[in-house]
């Protein structure tokens, strides 16, 4: 899996689709800023199975990004294939405040 | 009381006898050890120890009187026997003590041990309370197996952060699901304390950071940024050393229990998140500071360590603790 990061996004009807592939670092910050801007729908899945490390900058960035995309576009997020460290790290810095887990 | 404190003298202080009781195996054969069941207030406390003529070096405090029971004790102490290292201790079965008020008292210590008599939990309480009597740092060495080898990389740049994460991960052997989390938190915590020491220390005169977080950038060899770390099948020990020793001790627990108690998702990437992801990831952290010289931070994790929002984690931070 290459490190460097990469948004892939589609979008259906009623939903959209963000799949986060690599490290969530400050290196991310251009993209994510980015991403409130490609959100469509009430809805945005967000799918971490391809995601890296994220440090407390990416943590930073997901946060801001989130707030962002919930305040702006009133869209709902579900996060889905998180694996077991970022689940643990989302929970203890409040990322699942702004956004559910989708188990 | 101001007497040089006794140094063959500790006083622990538990909520009540259940409380004493629980700890008994763990401090069991420490010499020098005065045991005290709920203590009185501050003034009977004051006179009794002057009339023993007691100064202990060291008080270690269960958290099952401190903070909640008695919020004011720690306060008190330190205006009894200013020259006392203060110890608290909770047991893993308990919760974590409540940061805040630690904060407030600037409680530099906290441990946690196993609630049986299991050699292990023993050694590392005992280990810990001879530490803080005699002042001495934390060694990387001393929590993996004796002839565990100790990788240490220096760092001249920046960019050598991914391979610095490559090796520690190679150094992590083994397909099963314990050890694949481990690599993951290993990776983790490698990172946020690379970030610490290239982005976090390097600080101006008015306190201001030098560089921002992901910023390309050399180091120069005054800095003596170095990342070392020891696995020997079951622990993990890391540690990062900078040459800038800005990190102010008081500042650690407060940043902690702000992280502690923000989980209402504070955006922006100031007030230690990096620390604290550290110290929750960590089975227990350690830092040791010498202002303006130098800062080792470092911890140790188990491969079968759980894995929670809610387990209790110790912390150590010392200031120009010297090594033996």
């Amino acid at each position: 899996m290459s490190s460097s990061f990469r948004v892939i996004a589609r979008s259906t009807g009623s939903a959209d689709y963000i799949a986060l592939l690599g490290n969530i670092d400050a290196s991310a910050e251009m993209q994510l800023q980015k991403l409130p801007g490609m959100v469509d729908n009430e809805l945005v899945h967000f799918d971490f199975n391809q995601a890296g490390r994220i440090n407390s900058m990416g943590i930073a960035l997901l946060l801001r990004c989130f707030k962002q995309i919930r305040e702006e576009k009133k869209a709902k997020i579900v996060l889905r294939e998180l694996n077991p460290t970022n689940t643990l790290l989302f929970k203890m810095t409040g990322v699942f405040m702004l956004a559910s887990h989708e188990k | 009381m101001k007497a040089a404190a006794d140094t063959h003298l500790m006083l622990a202080l538990f909520n009540n006898g259940t409380d004493a009781d629980a700890f008994r195996p763990l401090l069991n054969g420490l010499p020098g050890l005065l045991s005290i069941e709920n203590p009185p207030d501050k003034e009977r406390f004051a006179e009794k120890m002057v009339s023993l003529r007691l100064n202990p070096a060291l008080v270690i405090l269960s958290s099952r009187l401190y903070p909640e029971s008695r919020p004011e004790l720690v306060g008190e102490l330190k205006s009894i026997f200013p020259g006392a290292e203060i110890l608290l201790v909770t047991l893993a079965i308990d919760p974590l003590p409540p940061l805040e008020q630690l904060a407030v008292d600037r409680i530099r210590h906290l441990l946690v041990t196993p609630s049986d008599d299991e050699l292990e939990g023993i050694f590392s309480l005992q280990e810990a309370i001879l530490r803080l009597l005699v002042r001495t740092p934390w060694k990387l060495q001393d929590c993996v197996r004796p002839g565990s080898r100790v990788h240490e990389l220096p760092l001249i740049s920046s960019s050598q952060k991914e391979a610095l994460i490559a090796s520690l991960e190679e150094a992590i052997s083994g397909d099963s699901p314990e050890m694949e989390l481990l690599r993951q938190r290993a990776a983790l915590l490698a990172d946020e304390m690379v970030e610490n020491a290239l982005y976090g220390a390097p600080q101006g005169d008015d306190g201001r950071k030098l560089y921002f977080k992901g910023e390309d950038r050399a180091i120069d060899a005054d800095e003596k940024i170095s990342f070392r770390f020891a696995f020997d099948g079951e622990t993990l020990a890391m540690e990062i050393v900078d040459g800038w020793g800005t990190l102010a001790p008081e500042m650690v627990v407060d940043f902690l229990a702000r992280n502690q108690a923000g989980m209402e998702a504070e955006v922006d990437e100031t007030g230690g998140r990096g620390l604290f992801i550290i110290w929750r990831f960590m089975d227990h952290l350690h830092v040791n500071i010498r202002p303006g010289m130098q800062t080792v931070l470092g911890g140790h994790l188990k491969a079968v360590s759980t894995l929670d929002c809610e387990s209790p984690r110790g912390f150590s931070i010392s200031t120009d603790y010297q090594s033996a």
